[in-house]
């Protein structure tokens, strides 16, 4: 059996005993125990393909986020950012390791309960909007809600509220084609806000915009995840954006190197 | 949510566009073909439809449509009128003649003769009444779906003349007082009837059972069916059965006959193959088109289900979704087609053009029944890569 040893990051309580094996329960309950996370993840482990040309994309990634943080992963291209994303978004299942999200270990969530989480509690952010074309502005916003279940009136209403709070209430019937992308990527952010998530997962959110499209993207939304206490993590490579951050790890080769807390300059 | 499904269909408006033209474009064709088909066949039993009161035909056993018939000896009518139940048991003959025009030119004829004293089953002349067909060696004319076929020389020199056949001659329509020639016997025309067409198309000729008799004289047999009309109270489907089992003979009520006889078409005829050939044709074509137009809309908004599936849609509520989408463009385009055959429908009545078209219940059922088939086929298949679908997808693709 194979013995990882834990990355120390500058702002997270030092867990000698952490040094163990990938499914090891105490270490996660020691993570824990210091003070509830909004994401613990240990040990966290993905490859793709088979024989030789298993490409490992996670090596054994540890990771806590704490309720009402503002997270950034960065990294190079191929650093396995998207990966991990997606492993936290419960999109994508592990080869090994632990993930806790707000004390639900969604690694033995079924494929049920992971639809269910991800529209519950889970808001995101794409680099490309991925908005529906055919829908307008609100109506998009209203999609989660509508999958959740709630009358087509009432999320509309819902959207509207949203879609005001992201400064664009007057592009409620407009369709995304008819929009810029600043505008389209604050759609997008009402999108992911509108049902109330607890934690909310940005894709590169500023990389198809211009500079100043994207500090005001990031300032919107940046001040709707702190209004409304959300947890916020964010994958990007757009070095413009890490003053928003109030953590910022840094990912290479499947691992997280460092993990640099804001104004502290990094180790 | 199933809005939202719906709003994907008709947001790009040019695809939809041609997705519900396309299928519109399939029922359409399978509709006017259906309604061809219908209006042949009607055409095909129109025999049987000149005679209502004949509630059952009976026939030889070996006959199965009025298309290919053999004769039966005389004496089976008064066999058939001694099974009780029988009110009335009346004879008809059929059978193909040739005759001869004025100015040497010849034609053939389907020749039908009708009970020589009720006259069940004469048409209707607009000018006389059908009991002048009592007139010996008399007949009505009549097109039978055909044009141009029943002329006979304008000038009385190209009657008849003594220096050979005048095969070019000036000609008109054949008309009352006219004269054939069938099997050396005079036939003089008392008449031009617009009986149901045939199918296939041939001129007619009705004349009394004795005057086929007359004209047929060296056939052994003239009479082809029995018509029989039961008593009060007795069932034709009964009725029917007594008579087979009592005579040996084939006795079909007439909704049976007429669907013996559709089944003898298309068994049988080689338009009619020609025609399913053609029907098959537009169908697969159609289906095809219908199917790959559904599968690429469904392919092409991938990355809107990936979207959906990231956000937390189930597998089984994406499922419902696409069902709808293809359900939705199959009920529209199918209504779309179907409603234009039946304005095509509407318009070729109302033009007074003698087409075969009938657009008959099934058609349309059929239409629909066959696109939405397809539609959900095409939904099906075009189900399997969303299913297989990663919500990563999304994730990290400009």
């Amino acid at each position: 059996m194979a013995v990882h040893r834990r990355h120390r990051y500058n702002d997270q309580p030092e867990h000698d005993e952490c040094i163990s094996f990938i499914s090891s329960r105490p270490c996660l309950a020691a993570t824990l125990s210091a003070s509830p996370p909004a994401l613990a993840c240990v040990q966290i482990t993905k490859a793709y393909g088979g024989g030789d040309a298993r490409v490992f994309a996670l090596r054994g990634v540890d990771l806590t986020v704490r309720d009402g943080e503002t997270m950034m992963i960065v990294g190079p291209s191929g650093c396995g950012k998207t990966t991990l994303l997606s492993v936290i978004s419960t999109l994508l299942a592990p080869d090994a390791g632990q993930c806790r999200i707000f004390g639900e270990d969604i690694l033995e969530f079924s494929e049920q309960e992971k639809e269910h989480f991800r529209l519950q509690r889970i808001g995101f952010v794409f680099q490309s909007f991925n908005l529906l074309p055919a829908l307008s502005a609100r109506e998009n916003v209203a999609i989660p809600l509508l999958l959740q279940g709630i009358s087509r009136a009432k999320a509309l209403d819902k959207a509207k509220h949203a879609l005001s709070d992201a400064g664009l209430p007057a592009k409620q019937h407009a369709l995304p084609g008819a929009l810029s992308g600043g505008q389209k990527q604050r759609i997008a952010i009402a999108r992911a806000l509108v049902h109330d998530p607890q934690l909310i997962i940005c894709d590169e959110p500023t990389s198809a915009l211009d500079h100043r499209t994207g500090q005001q993207v990031m300032e919107r939304l940046q001040h709707l995840v702190k209004t409304f206490g959300k947890t916020l993590i964010i994958v990007t490579h757009d070095s413009r954006i890490f003053e928003y951050a109030d953590r910022i790890a840094h990912m290479d080769d499947g691992r997280i190197l460092d993990i640099q807390k804001k104004g502290v300059s990094k180790s | 949510m199933y809005l939202v499904a719906i709003q994907m269909l008709w947001g790009d408006r040019g695809k939809f566009l041609g997705l519900v033209l396309g299928i519109g474009f399939t029922a359409f064709l399978i509709t006017f073909a259906m309604a061809f088909f219908a209006g042949f066949m009607t055409r095909g039993f129109a025999l049987i439809s000149e005679n209502p009161s004949a509630r059952i035909w009976v026939m030889d056993p070996a006959v199965h449509g009025t298309e290919s018939t053999i004769n039966l000896p005389d004496s089976a009518l008064k066999r058939v009128q001694s099974v009780a139940g029988v009110r009335v048991a009346l004879p008809l003959a059929l059978g193909q003649v040739t005759a001869r025009f004025p100015n040497g030119r010849f034609q053939s004829f389907q020749m039908i003769g009708v009970d020589s004293a009720s006259l069940a089953g004469a048409p209707r002349l607009q000018k006389s009444r059908p009991v002048i067909l009592h007139i010996p060696d008399s007949a009505i004319v009549d097109a039978g779906g055909t044009e141009g076929k029943l002329s006979t020389p304008l000038r009385e020199e190209d009657q008849w003349p003594a220096d050979g056949a005048h095969l070019e001659a000036p000609s008109r329509p054949l008309r009352t007082g006219d004269i054939l020639l069938i099997n050396d016997i005079r036939i003089r025309i008392i008449g031009n009837s617009h009986a149901i067409p045939r199918f296939p198309p041939r001129p007619l000729l009705y004349a009394t059972y004795e005057t086929v008799k007359h004209i047929k004289s060296s056939d052994p047999h003239h009479l082809t069916f029995v018509l029989v009309t039961p008593q009060p109270g007795i069932s034709p489907d009964l009725l029917a059965r007594r008579i087979t089992a009592r005579t040996g003979l084939r006795a079909r009520t007439q909704a049976q006959f007429k669907s013996d006889t559709v089944r003898w078409y298309l068994i049988n005829s080689e338009d009619v193959g020609d025609m399913s050939a053609m029907l098959v044709l537009a169908m697969t074509v159609g289906f095809g088109v219908t199917g790959i137009m559904l599968y690429m809309f469904t392919y092409e908004n991938l990355r809107q289900y990936a979207l959906l599936k990231a956000i937390g849609i189930s597998n089984h509520k994406l499922l419902r979704m696409i069902f709808l989408q293809s359900g939705g463009s199959a009920i529209l385009g199918s209504g779309i087609g179907i409603g234009i055959c039946a304005l095509s429908s509407q318009l070729i009545h109302l033009s007074g053009l003698d087409y075969p078209f009938r657009l008959m219940w099934f058609g349309p059922v059929l239409a629909l029944a066959g696109v939405f088939l397809i539609s959900m086929t095409a939904a099906a298949i075009s189900a399997f890569p969303v299913m297989r679908l990663e919500p990563t997808e999304v994730l990290s693709r400009p």
